[in-house]
């Protein structure tokens, strides 16, 4: 019994020692990170001009507001969704996508490691990397910004501890459901569509186009039940305060059980898929 | 002419290794649904707020989807440039088309060509007509022909930014990502009125990188928004002066270039 908990120990660190080698690895590109910052504050810029003119100039110029969302809190969302917004996968790891295009699969295969963890670690890291150098940098230039265009505080110290939680969380969903479409893409011959597909609809329904509560009021329950307010949306309305502290419980129950239901999706499916694998190259 | 024909048996050979790949279809109806999400955010924006003042969601939509079909354009028929500091130049593959006694530019536009990049076109030029559709604006010819021109201004002013940072890769092959400010984020630029848009933002995308005199202009000169039409036609000429600039950084560049690669 102990011999087993300490086997598990070791493999656990492995997995962890992957994920900081490859992270390590990924951040020394600093210079790619502060081009990709540099696109991320203009981006946010335009944003809030837009949000700026419709909150003044609009036929309903307090649409906005009735919907509970103020514009001091608009802007402080288009910051922190642009902070993290590459967080999201949008590709999966390109060292596991080589891996299955070149048919390196059956390498991996011969590892005594569980593959779903060593690409689930993997994947971590290149869903961390990208946010380290264009969070920080997004972040010290929303502070500094003037006030009009600032990055507000957090509503509440207990909310914001809430929302860092759940921006943990929102990492986690991130990475569990790139791994899932990992092994979605393990089938070749579907080739890339349907996995940018499924990263696509997970973009849009994040909340980075435009914050879930200025959607239609009819869908609203819907968007906060979808798996994929927990990348963004519902971290932020914690940091916002628009979902109180006394929610924030059950919200981050939520970002953990659909954790949980794409890491067993995952688990399945690629444990079906290697049955009947094929492995290219030669 | 040789030139021409050329470069149109490169495209005709990368069509044809395109359709190889059985999932093809897939991929254009990926694309497709990336050009149609695109704008969501503006149009439940509107769908909320309503319009601001004379600004309907139509016009908007109009002026996005010049610029958008005009980016489609430059991005299936000059892919070879966007890919080039990616691909090509990285790989050292460019050795080889210097070798050749052909013209490079036609060499490195026609590198690849990829036939799913066209489904932004036609989903732009929907949109298009269904923006004048809509503001009840007459099609005579000479507004045709405004557009017409218009996006082939538009498309050399993207084929530009893509021969610019293919320039610009010569120098620096990593972090060129700030570029991305100039391709897909220049259009995120036209969802935001006219009459409400910076000073700054304005003129930049007026003088700098001439992406308002390919779509709003245009816009503006066909459905009477503005009285001085002859701004409409400035696409065409802001177009070309901006693709000549590209071109001098190009050659600049070649003229720099020391192998990479093995």
């Amino acid at each position: 019994m102990r011999l087993t908990r300490r086997a598990n120990m070791t493999k656990v660190r492995a997995y962890f020692s992957l994920f900081r080698i490859k992270t390590a690895e990924g951040i020394q590109y600093r210079l790619a990170g502060l081009a990709s910052a540099s696109v991320g504050v203009f981006w946010a810029l335009i944003e809030i001009v837009v949000f700026t003119v419709f909150y003044n100039y609009a036929a309903n110029k307090d649409a906005g507001t009735l919907a509970g969302l103020t514009l001091k809190q608009v802007i402080s969302y288009v910051w922190l969704s642009q902070a993290i917004w590459t967080m999201q996968p949008m590709s999966i790891d390109a060292e596991i996508l080589k891996k299955i295009n070149s048919g390196d699969v059956g390498l991996e295969l011969c590892r005594p490691m569980d593959l779903y963890a060593h690409w689930f670690a993997g994947t971590a890291a290149s869903r961390l990397i990208p946010v380290f150098w264009r969070g920080t940098v997004t972040l010290l230039c929303a502070i500094l910004m003037p006030v009009p265009y600032r990055l507000g505080l957090p509503a509440s110290a207990i909310g914001f501890c809430w929302s860092l939680l759940s921006f943990f969380c929102a990492f986690l969903l991130c990475t569990a459901f790139g791994t899932f479409v990992a092994t979605v893409r393990l089938n070749v011959n579907w080739g890339d569509g349907p996995m940018y597909m499924m990263m696509l609809i997970g973009g849009v329904l994040s909340g980075g186009y435009l914050p879930l509560q200025l959607w239609p009021a009819a869908l609203q329950t819907i968007l906060l039940l979808q798996p994929f307010a927990g990348y963004l949306d519902i971290p932020i309305r914690l940091y916002l305060g628009t979902m109180q502290p006394n929610d924030a419980g059950s919200l981050i129950l939520l970002q953990l059980i659909w954790i949980a239901l794409f890491v067993a999706a995952g688990k399945a499916l690629m444990a079906k898929r290697l049955k009947t694998i094929i492995v290219q190259g030669g | 002419m040789s030139s021409v024909r050329l470069y149109l048996k490169y495209l005709h050979l990368h069509l044809l290794t395109g359709l190889q790949y059985k999932g093809w279809p897939l991929m254009v109806l990926q694309v497709l649904i990336v050009v149609i999400t695109d704008p969501i955010g503006i149009i439940l924006l509107f769908y909320r707020f309503g319009s601001i003042g004379e600004w309907s969601v139509e016009r908007i939509l109009l002026i996005y989807a010049m610029a958008v079909t005009s980016f489609g354009l430059a991005e299936t028929f000059c892919r070879g440039f966007d890919y080039f500091p990616w691909r090509t130049i990285r790989t050292g593959d460019f050795d080889r088309l210097l070798l050749r006694p052909c013209s490079l530019f036609v060499q490195v536009a026609g590198s690849y060509f990829h036939i799913h990049r066209i489904s932004r076109v036609f989903a732009g030029l929907g949109a298009i007509i269904w923006c004048l559709w809509r503001l009840e604006v007459e099609l005579t010819m000479l507004h045709i022909c405004t557009i017409g021109l218009a996006l082939i201004g538009g498309c050399l002013v993207y084929a530009g930014v893509f021969v610019l940072t293919s320039g610009l890769a010569f120098f620096t092959i990593q972090s060129l990502d700030w570029i991305f400010i100039f391709t897909n984020a220049s259009y995120q630029v036209t969802r935001c009125p006219i009459d409400y848009m910076p000073q700054v933002l304005r003129r930049f995308f007026t003088f700098v990188m001439p992406m308002l005199v390919i779509s709003y202009m245009p816009a503006a000169a066909v459905c009477g928004w503005t009285k001085t039409y002859w701004l409409g036609l400035a696409a065409l000429p802001a177009g070309l002066l901006f693709l000549l600039f590209a071109t001098l950084i190009w050659r600049i560049g070649v003229r720099h270039y020391q192998s990479t690669g093995s």
